[in-house]
This record gives structure tokens, C-alpha cells and sequence, in this order.
């Protein structure tokens, strides 16, 4: 990020800002940093009314978690290829709609720009019942295609967002010079524009890899035994012999880390990403 | 519903018929006069298909049901009683109880957040050394899945075992804030600020970085005319990217419901009963009332449906934005 | 956004309805039809082993029973050849899970952990009679008969209106009983004893007003070994529902007209509701002043919840599930006690939360035999008695011959012990007999009653509402969810 100082900070905040930024990343880090722990901790360093920080780090979590009676093995597989293929299709599909829509000269794209956000906002709740009706009938229920199918629901409209924002930045200029020199429209799109989104490509694929990956709602509706994601398992671990907080930590660890490291990596992007993205409206 | 829903689905019933290799091929300046026959549309067509299947299929169906009483057990069927769920919806006043709970939990999140948001983000941008490191910790929390983040809530706040709970009873505030009416909805709002602000950060940061440097100094300066200078200068200048924020996250606070449903699932005393979590009540509980159900669903979409047309009424004010540039330069 | 384009909108409306109305015509359904009986091809005779190779699912709630069997999967895995996977949740998530199953028209999950209440009575239509496998001689007989199990369970776990239909055989038994801290008891015992002119170690003798008092007493006494006396599962869940039936049970009311009779077949005429009686608010109001002295974050806990603060040593008693008993075992071995319940005005009643499993009507084929080969060894007395053992949980078991066993009498109330579950047992078969049971109606709209009613507790205990407004509240809603 461009850091351009201003000078003069210097004298009040020189103390007042660090200060601030300790508290603030205590407040947003301490309970994950909590979870981290618990997901290392043994049970009775857990359960107990005076949480503690000295404890023998154990394994056991973890190996509970894919051992044992859990299957969290087999969510994980279900989750990484949901989203692998919904997060791909939405991306492609989103980068081609993304494109034509900044590109369309139609006095109907405003109202075509709405309908796609709009299908973003539409509320889960609402969507899910006549999805499950929709699929019943298509025979989709509890099927890894139907899954795919219900979170392009929320990625498709979120890669088309995202993408007409990243290529309405591309300057004029560029793209009328491609076309001059002959280039049809599709190689243009291809050989010039494509290349020069890339930093919005791999954001927006990182992003919908989130939405997907940590979709519960969904999941929980239309997947079944065989097709549940790993977020379902969370409900599993609140066993009635209590929490097991333990493997619920280490649930969440697995789960957290991948879309902690991708989100990372994209961070930079991620800000111009967002910020412009909701310029599609005009 | 809404006009703006209206004409998606004509035009993109069109789109089937242009196979888009002639599309491409298709004159450049005679474009026909509704712009479907054009290379660019050819290019949204299939999203657009998949989009239409996705939204106006669920919406019919949605409508459908809503005037019918549908029994799903041995076969789906649907008996159709008029308006009845629509009158017994409207009459309910536990109904509108939870509309009114609704707003409170909406505009609670989306104004703490971009308050919030705010304040994280000028320290973040005064901050000298280990800015990266600490933004990399704030931003963590919304990678986190949000039926994750409910149940750490859970986790923390926990009146036997709670790291959060201790630290509260510690200073005197014993009560288990779950537990109690008064307190149980502005404890989920505060999960989901904590979970969402680093976002509204993340954008507004953005925002600051295109603010001339002059005007930040000019009112770091003078300390005590900081926040006139904040509300007078500064902010003006970053409105359309307040407003992408506030686009961004009022988006999903309509949507999402896992972390209630993670915590308290409505409780206590019905406090933290917001509307999504009555519609599931209605589909996936109790019986017979999948026709309620719908009649919530619509309502919450057309509910939604106006905050996107409010939200880009000011958005149409502003053909383009500036701001956000500094991102990917780093 | 004129005339113009409704028109239009409107013509797709019409072909949406057209094609709607033909996804519905897609439904084939099987509702009333006789369960089929197949007969395996594989294993060679072994009428164990027909169905060898063959996969189910079996999604139950997290209960003990099934932590155990699924643990223990092994043994019907070399029995029959058949491959069993088993999802434990949340019950709120097996009722969502079937009911979405159920009306899917295809079988995901073969083998369901039918709450009798919140699936079996809503969701009858969904389940598959057992009786034709039950008589049928292509598959191994239920070992002792069906006359092994206890008869009110079966009863009350199996059918629903029609007795000539069976949907489930009862596979766990959990029943409220009062847990209590020997220890704790031990140690203050004289003093109290001294203090409130009755022995107060819970007993079989106890009512409700001693058991208010002694409450309090600790709350002011014994603040340095044990938070508060008393703990109660008063979340605005289905659990605050059974915590509170054993009250209103107890003090002589009850939510239908036609009462415990409800109870074993269920009905779909249970008569008027009668919950805002005299009786009922008596009821209520008792509940109301239990909660004033329970640990305060009751209201935050279902049986769970409850079961982990009395593990946590937050509470020196509470009435919960038998099935806790193996994780109290653990962490106070030899220290908790078991009691019946105490004594209202009317009665003494112990919730019973028993289940049985059931089949998916949607299975068919070898799904559904292998399912039922399942159904049957689950309920069995040898498996009964494995998971009384298991490390994971413990059973409950349903079956007189299994309470019978040398092996299983002789652990009874003994600590450490092999089947800590049955530390319970002397109890809990006091807690069966007739005039100690609570039944819960079974209609078929129970899932929204019960949600009425946890719902209007939790507002009086929460928000300060008067018992009798509650009461009434109630009555209205429920009368009107009946019709």
C-alpha cells in the first residue's frame, strides 16, 4: 500500500496511535488466538472454570477429528471439490458476463446490472426452500452438482460484480487501440483485457473460494450423509455427553487456515477489489 | 416486486437465440436497438442463463407456495387456499415483532461496523511500524465461517468455562449475556461487528490512502479540531467509498443468519428472533407451514430489493470513483 | 417499467406455473403402500449376510447410544458385509435433516433415530411399517421377540395412532431423574439438616418445596464448594419444555384434555388444551421461583449445557437425562448420586425422552433390507449390552432381558464400574413404572406446541412475565396451532 506520511502525526499520535492498534488487533486476534490453543489443549485444561495457558499441547483434537467416529475426512473432500468447481465456474462465467457488461451499450444494462446484484442480496432463508423444491424436482438434492449449483447462486452475481468492476478500470485507451489494429472483439477480451485483470481474477476467485468454503446454511440444506461440507461437521461435535470445545477448535482451525492464508494473500487486491466493485451499477 | 427485476428475465430469455459465434461476427455500429444481438451480450449469456435459472425459477416456485398449503412428505403437493398465508402472516403480531427486531439487528451491525470501521482504519492509516502486521490480524476474523465464528462466540462468552465470561465476571459483570433478553441481541450484534468491521476497515483504509496527504496532516495537526476536521473535510471526500462499504456489508447482513442461529437460535424469550430464523422455523420445523414460509421469503426479498434500489440511488449520483487506487500498487 | 413489460412478466409466470406444475407431477410416491420385503442375493444362504456389500446411512441425534454403536461398528460389519455410516447431531438437525430427506423422494439417510415427538408423530408418513420385516421369514427373527422390550417403550417409541402399524423398535431410554453431589451432600448434610428441619439428600421422599429450599440453601452456605445449588435446562429450547412438563405434570396438569393418555399412541384428537388450567399456572409459578435460585445462566442451557456445568462442579443438583451418568462417572467417580425426581401435589413425573429406530419409507431394495437387518441388531440385547460398556458413551437399553443379566445387576449403583450408565438403573426403573412416567402428548403438530410453549417459559423466566398471563398465552396458541 502506498504509505504517504504525513508528517506532522508525529506529535499526539506517536503514542496514542500505537496504542490504539495494539488494542484493536487484541480485540480482533485474542479469540482466535484462544481458539488456536484450545484446539492444542488437552480436554480437562479445557473444561475448566479458570481458562488457563499452561497446558501439555496435545494432537489428540486433531487425531479425534479424523479418526474416530467423525468423518471429517470425507467433508473435507466434499468441501474441496464444491468449491474448487463452483469457485472456477463462477470465475470463468463471472469474467466473461463481467466483460460484456461493461462493454454493453444497452439502455437495459442498468436494469441488468440490478437483477445480478440483486440476486446477491436475495436473503438465504428465502432462497432455500424454493431451491430445495427446485431441486427436488431435477433430482439434485443431496447431490455434489446441486451443492456446486446453489453456490454459484451467491458466487455467479459476486464474480459478475467484481469483474465488470475490474475491467471498467481498464483504461479506453488500451482497448480502442487493440481494436484498431484489428483484433476482433474476442481476442481482444482475450490477448489484452484478460491479462491486464489478472490481479481482479485471482481476488475474485479467492473470494468466492470463501463464500463457498464457509457456507453453512446452504450445506446444511441441500447436502446429505454423503455430500456434507466441512462446516456441517461443527453441528456434529456439539455431542450431548457436552461441547467437545477441543474438537470444535480443531474444526475450526482446519477450516480457518486455508481462507486465513489464501485471504492473506490477496489482501492487496482484496481492497482495490471491493472498493471498486460496486461501480457496476453505472 | 420490483421494476428492476421486471426486465431481467425478457432480456435474458432472449439470449438463447443468439448463438454466440454470429453474435460476434455482428455489426459493430448498427447495433440493434435493445443491444442483445451483440457480441458483448453473447458474452453474459451463459451466466446470465444460469442466473435466471438460479433466481426466477426459486422466485415463482416462492410465489407459488405462498398462496397454497404444501404438504412435502410422500410427494410434493400443493393445495392452493388463496391469500390465506399471506393474512395469517401479516395478521401475526409475533411476526411483526420480529420485523421490527430485524431492523434493530440490521441497522445495529451495519452502523456499528462502519462506525467502527472508521475509527480502526484512520489508526491504521496514522499507524508507522507494523501496519501490515497488525491489518493482517484484523483482517483475519472474516475468513473465519461465520457458523464458526457463532460457536466461538458461544465458546468465549460461556459462563462455566468462557475465556470472555471470566474476564467479565472478573470486573463484576456477571450475568451471562446470552442468557438474558436485554442482552443477548447486542452480544450477537458484537459478534458480528467483531467479525465484520476488519471489512468496512479494509475498504475505508483504501478510501483514506486517496485522501490528499495535506488534508490528513492538517488535521492531525490540530488535535483538537480532528474530528471537525474528519466530519467536515475528510469524510465528504470518501463518501462513494463509505458507500461501497455500507453496500458491501448491508448485503450480507440481510443474508447471513448462521451466527444466531450458532448462539441462541432466537432465545432467549424470543429476543434474538429475527426474521430468518422465523422463516426456518416455518420450512424446516414446524409442519405444513412451508406457505408461511414463502410469504416471509418474499417479504424479506422484496425488503431486500429496496435497500439495493436505495443504495444505488447514490451510486447513480456517482458515475465513477477514484478512491481504492493505492490497493494494488503496495 | 410500464403495462408493457407486466404483460410479459406475467406470460413467464404462466409457463413458470406450467413448469412447476409439472416438476410436482414428477412426485412418486409410495404413501400406504405395505413395506416391501427383499431378499438378498449375496452370502449364500447366511440370511445375515444377503445383503453383503451394501451401503447405509444412519443419522441419529448425538446421543450416547449411538456414540457407542458407532464406535463399535465392527461387529455388524463382519455379521452382515453391509457398510454402515452414522451422522450424530444436534436432535433440532436430525428433525430438519429428515424432514427434508422425507420429501425428497429418495432415501439419503435408511436407518432414522425417530424422536417419537418431533419426527415420528409429525412425520409418520415418512417412515416405513416394520411389521411385514417383522413377520416376514426372509430375514434372522428379533432375538427374545418383541415381547423383550418394555412394553411402554415400545409403545411409546413405535407407533402412532394405528396400533397395527409399528414405525420403530425403542432403542435408547433416557428419562429425567435428579442427579445430585454425594460429596456435597456428605459435607453439609448435618448442617442443613440442622438448619431446615429435613434431611436434605435428594430422596425418594423429596418434594419440589424442599427441593426450592434446599436450594437456597446452598446458595447462601456452600458458596465456597459448589456455585449454586440448583442448575435447570432452561435455554428457549425443547429442552425448557421437558424441564418444566415434569413440574406441571407433577402439580396435576397437563397440555391436553385426554392427558398421559396421549402418551403411548399419540392421537389426532387430543381433546381441548388444558395447560392454562388452575393447576398449570401453579405449575408455572413454581417453575418461575425454582429459576430465581437456579444458577443464573440456566436460561442459556439445554441438557448440554446443564450436563456441562454439573460436570464443571457449578451445581450440587439437578434434574437431567440418566444417559449423563457415564460423563458424571468421569469426573466425580463414585461422587454423584441418583434420585427419582421430587414429589408435586398431584404426582411424581419423570419425563421419558426414549426413541426408537425407524426405516425411510423412500428405501427400497437392498437399502431397505440391509436397513432393517441394522434396525434389528442395534435394538439387540448383545448390542445393548456392548454399549452399555463402550468408553464413548453408554447405552440405555431398552430391553427387561439386558436389566436382567447377572453381569449387568451386578453393577449396579457400584463405582468405578463397567457400565457406569447402570449406576442408574435402580432409579430409572422406579422412574418407568406407570404412575411415575410423564408422557409428552404425541400429535403431530407437537414440534410447534413445543416451540410455543418453551417460548412463552422463556419469556416469563426472562422477561419477568406473570405465570398466569403465561399460562394463558400459551392455551391461546396452542389451541390455535391445533386447528
Amino acid at each position: 500500500m502506498t504509505t504517504i506520511r504525513p508528517p506532522a502525526a508525529r506529535s499526539m499520535s506517536r503514542l496514542l496511535v500505537p496504542a490504539l492498534a495494539v488494542v484493536i488487533a487484541v480485540w480482533a486476534g485474542l479469540p482466535l488466538l484462544w481458539m488456536l490453543l484450545t484446539a492444542f489443549k488437552p480436554d480437562t485444561a479445557i473444561r475448566t472454570s479458570h481458562p488457563t495457558i499452561s497446558f501439555t499441547p496435545t494432537l489428540d483434537n486433531f487425531r479425534n477429528l479424523f479418526l474416530g467416529g467423525n468423518r471429517v475426512g470425507a467433508y473435507l473432500v466434499n468441501s474441496l471439490v464444491v468449491t474448487g468447481v463452483s469457485t472456477v465456474i463462477a470465475v470463468v462465467l463471472g469474467c466473461l458476463a463481467g466483460y460484456g457488461l461493461t462493454h454493453w451499450a444497452s439502455r437495459y444494462k442498468r436494469d441488468v446490472a440490478f437483477w445480478v446484484l440483486s440476486t446477491r442480496m436475495a436473503p438465504i432463508a428465502a432462497v432455500l426452500v424454493p431451491l430445495f423444491v427446485m431441486f427436488r424436482g431435477a433430482g439434485l438434492v443431496n447431490t455434489i452438482p446441486g451443492l456446486v449449483l446453489a453456490h454459484l447462486s451467491f458466487n455467479l452475481p459476486f464474480a459478475i460484480w467484481l469483474m465488470s468492476a475490474f475491467f471498467a478500470r481498464i483504461p479506453e485507451s488500451v482497448e480502442e487501440a487493440a481494436l484498431l489494429d484489428g483484433c476482433t472483439k474476442w481476442r481482444r477480451f482475450r490477448t489484452v483485457s484478460l491479462p491486464m485483470a489478472r490481479a481482479g481474477i485471482v481476488t475474485t476467485a479467492v473470494l468466492c473460494m470463501v463464500f463457498s468454503w464457509n457456507d453453512y446454511a446452504f450445506s446444511s440444506a441441500l447436502s446429505g450423509p454423503d455430500t456434507a461440507t466441512l462446516p456441517q461437521a461443527a453441528g456434529a461435535l456439539v455431542t450431548q455427553s457436552g461441547i467437545d470445545w477441543g474438537l470444535l477448535s480443531a474444526l475450526a482451525v482446519v477450516v480457518a487456515v486455508p481462507m486465513l492464508i489464501a485471504g492473506l494473500a490477496v489482501r492487496r487486491h482484496l481492497v482495490s477489489g471491493l472498493s471498486l466493485g460496486a461501480v457496476t451499477g453505472e | 416486486m420490483s421494476a428492476g427485476l421486471d426486465t431481467a428475465p425478457r432480456t435474458t430469455l432472449r439470449t438463447r437465440a443468439v448463438p454466440p459465434a454470429r453474435a460476434g461476427r455482428a455489426r459493430r455500429r448498427a447495433r440493434p436497438p435493445r443491444g442483445l444481438k451483440t457480441f458483448e451480450f453473447a458474452m453474459m449469456a451463459p451466466a446470465l442463463t444460469v442466473l435466471f435459472v438460479l433466481s426466477w425459477v426459486p422466485f415463482v416456485i416462492l410465489i407459488a407456495m405462498s398462496f397454497a398449503k404444501v404438504r412435502t412428505l410422500g410427494g410434493v403437493s400443493l393445495t392452493f387456499t388463496g391469500a390465506d398465508n399471506w393474512s395469517a402472516v401479516l395478521g401475526d403480531g409475533a411476526i411483526w415483532a420480529s420485523w421490527a427486531r430485524s431492523l434493530v439487528y440490521f441497522v445495529a451491525i451495519v452502523g456499528l461496523e462502519m462506525l467502527l470501521g472508521l475509527a480502526v482504519a484512520l489508526v491504521l492509516h496514522q499507524l508507522v511500524r507494523a501496519r501490515s502486521v497488525v491489518l493482517s490480524i484484523v483482517l483475519l476474523p472474516m475468513f473465519l465461517a461465520p457458523v464458526l465464528v457463532g460457536l466461538l462466540g458461544r465458546f468465549m462468552l460461556d459462563s462455566t468455562i468462557g475465556l470472555y465470561a471470566k474476564i467479565l465476571q472478573g470486573v463484576g459483570l456477571g450475568d451471562d449475556l446470552l442468557a438474558s433478553p436485554s442482552t443477548a441481541l447486542p452480544t450477537i450484534v458484537s459478534i458480528d461487528v467483531w467479525q465484520w468491521t476488519p471489512l468496512v476497515a479494509l475498504i475505508l483504509l483504501a478510501g483514506l490512502t486517496a485522501v490528499p496527504p495535506a488534508t490528513l496532516e492538517a488535521a492531525t495537526v490540530d488535535g483538537a479540531g480532528y474530528l471537525r476536521t474528519l466530519v467536515s473535510i475528510i469524510l465528504p471526500q470518501m463518501k462513494p467509498i463509505i458507500l461501497v462499504a455500507l453496500l458491501v456489508r448491508s448485503m450480507d447482513a440481510i443474508r447471513y443468519f448462521d451466527i444466531v442461529v450458532a448462539t441462541t437460535n432466537g432465545g432467549p424469550a424470543d429476543a434474538t428472533k429475527i426474521i430468518p430464523i422465523k422463516l426456518y422455523e416455518f420450512a424446516f420445523r414446524f409442519n405444513n407451514q412451508l406457505g408461511k414460509a414463502a410469504v416471509l421469503g418474499l417479504t424479506m426479498l422484496a425488503f431486500s430489493i429496496v435497500m439495493a434500489r436505495i443504495f444505488l440511488r447514490f451510486f447513480g449520483e456517482r458515475p465513477s470513483i477514484a478512491a481504492g487506487d493505492g490497493g494494488d500498487r503496495g | 417499467m410500464a403495462p408493457r413489460t407486466d404483460a410479459i412478466s406475467r406470460r413467464q409466470l404462466l409457463a413458470g406455473g406450467a413448469s412447476l406444475a409439472a416438476l410436482f407431477a414428477l412426485q412418486a410416491c409410495s404413501t400406504g403402500e405395505k413395506t416391501e420385503t427383499p431378499k438378498g442375493t449375496a452370502g449364500g444362504g447366511d440370511p445375515w449376510k444377503q445383503f453383503s456389500g451394501t451401503t447405509i446411512n444412519f443419522i441419529s441425534e448425538n446421543t450416547s447410544p449411538s456414540a457407542a454403536i458407532a464406535a463399535n461398528l465392527a461387529p455388524f460389519e463382519q455379521l452382515t458385509g453391509i457398510t454402515v455410516k452414522v451422522q450424530q447431531m444436534e436432535l433440532d438437525k436430525v428433525v430438519e435433516k429428515c424432514k427434508l430427506d422425507f420429501s425428497s423422494g429418495t432415501a439419503q439417510n435408511h436407518v432414522i433415530y425417530a424422536d417419537p415427538y418431533q419426527i415420528l408423530a409429525p412425520m409418520a408418513d415418512g417412515l416405513a411399517d416394520l411389521r411385514p420385516l417383522l413377520d416376514s421369514g426372509n430375514y434372522p427373527a428379533v432375538d427374545k421377540g418383541l415381547g423383550d422390550f418394555i412394553d411402554t417403550q415400545l409403545q411409546a417409541t413405535g407407533s402412532f395412532i394405528d396400533d397395527k402399524k409399528l414405525f420403530a423398535l425403542p432403542y435408547d431410554a433416557p428419562t429425567m431423574i435428579l442427579h445430585y453431589r454425594k460429596d456435597l451432600f456428605e459435607k453439609y448434610g448435618p448442617r442443613a439438616k440442622a438448619d431446615l428441619g429435613f434431611d436434605p439428600t435428594p430422596s425418594d421422599s423429596m418434594t419440589w418445596q424442599q427441593y426450592l429450599a434446599v436450594a437456597k440453601w446452598f446458595n447462601e452456605n456452600a458458596r465456597s464448594d459448589v456455585a449454586y445449588g440448583i442448575g435447570a435446562q432452561a435455554k428457549q429450547h425443547d429442552a425448557l419444555q421437558c424441564d418444566f412438563s415434569n413440574v406441571l405434570w407433577s402439580f396435576g396438569g397437563d397440555y391436553f384434555e385426554k392427558g398421559q393418555s396421549l402418551g403411548l399412541r399419540g392421537s389426532e384428537e387430543p381433546g381441548a388444551v388444558t395447560v392454562g388450567s388452575p393447576a398449570g399456572v401453579a405449575a408455572a409459578t413454581f417453575y418461575r421461583d425454582l429459576l430465581k435460585v437456579a444458577h443464573p445462566s440456566s436460561t442459556t442451557w439445554d441438557w448440554t449445557g446443564l450436563a456441562d456445568a454439573f460436570v464443571a462442579g457449578e451445581i450440587a443438583m439437578c434434574p437431567n437425562w440418566h444417559e449423563f451418568a457415564a460423563g458424571e462417572e468421569k469426573a466425580f467417580p463414585g461422587k454423584v448420586g441418583y434420585a427419582l425426581l421430587p414429589k408435586g401435589p398431584a404426582r411424581r413425573a419423570h419425563i421419558f425422552g426414549g426413541t426408537g429406530i425407524g426405516i425411510n419409507a423412500n428405501a427400497k431394495g437392498d437399502e431397505l433390507g440391509a436397513a432393517w437387518l441394522f434396525v434389528n441388531w442395534a435394538t439387540s440385547p448383545q448390542t445393548q449390552l456392548m454399549s452399555l460398556g463402550s468408553k464413548v458413551g453408554g447405552g440405555t437399553p431398552t430391553r427387561t432381558s439386558v436389566y436382567e443379566l447377572p453381569e449387568v445387576k451386578a453393577e449396579e449403583g457400584k463405582s468405578p464400574s463397567k457400565f457406569p450408565n447402570i449406576r442408574t438403573a435402580e432409579t430409572v426403573l422406579k422412574a418407568w413404572q406407570a404412575e411415575n412416567i410423564g408422557l409428552r402428548p404425541k400429535v403431530a403438530q407437537w414440534v410447534e406446541l413445543d416451540t410455543i410453549i418453551f417460548t412463552e417459559l422463556s419469556k416469563m423466566l426472562t422477561r419477568g412475565a406473570d405465570p398466569a398471563a403465561t399460562m394463558a398465552a400459551m392455551q391461546q396458541q396452542m389451541q390455535k396451532a391445533m386447528q
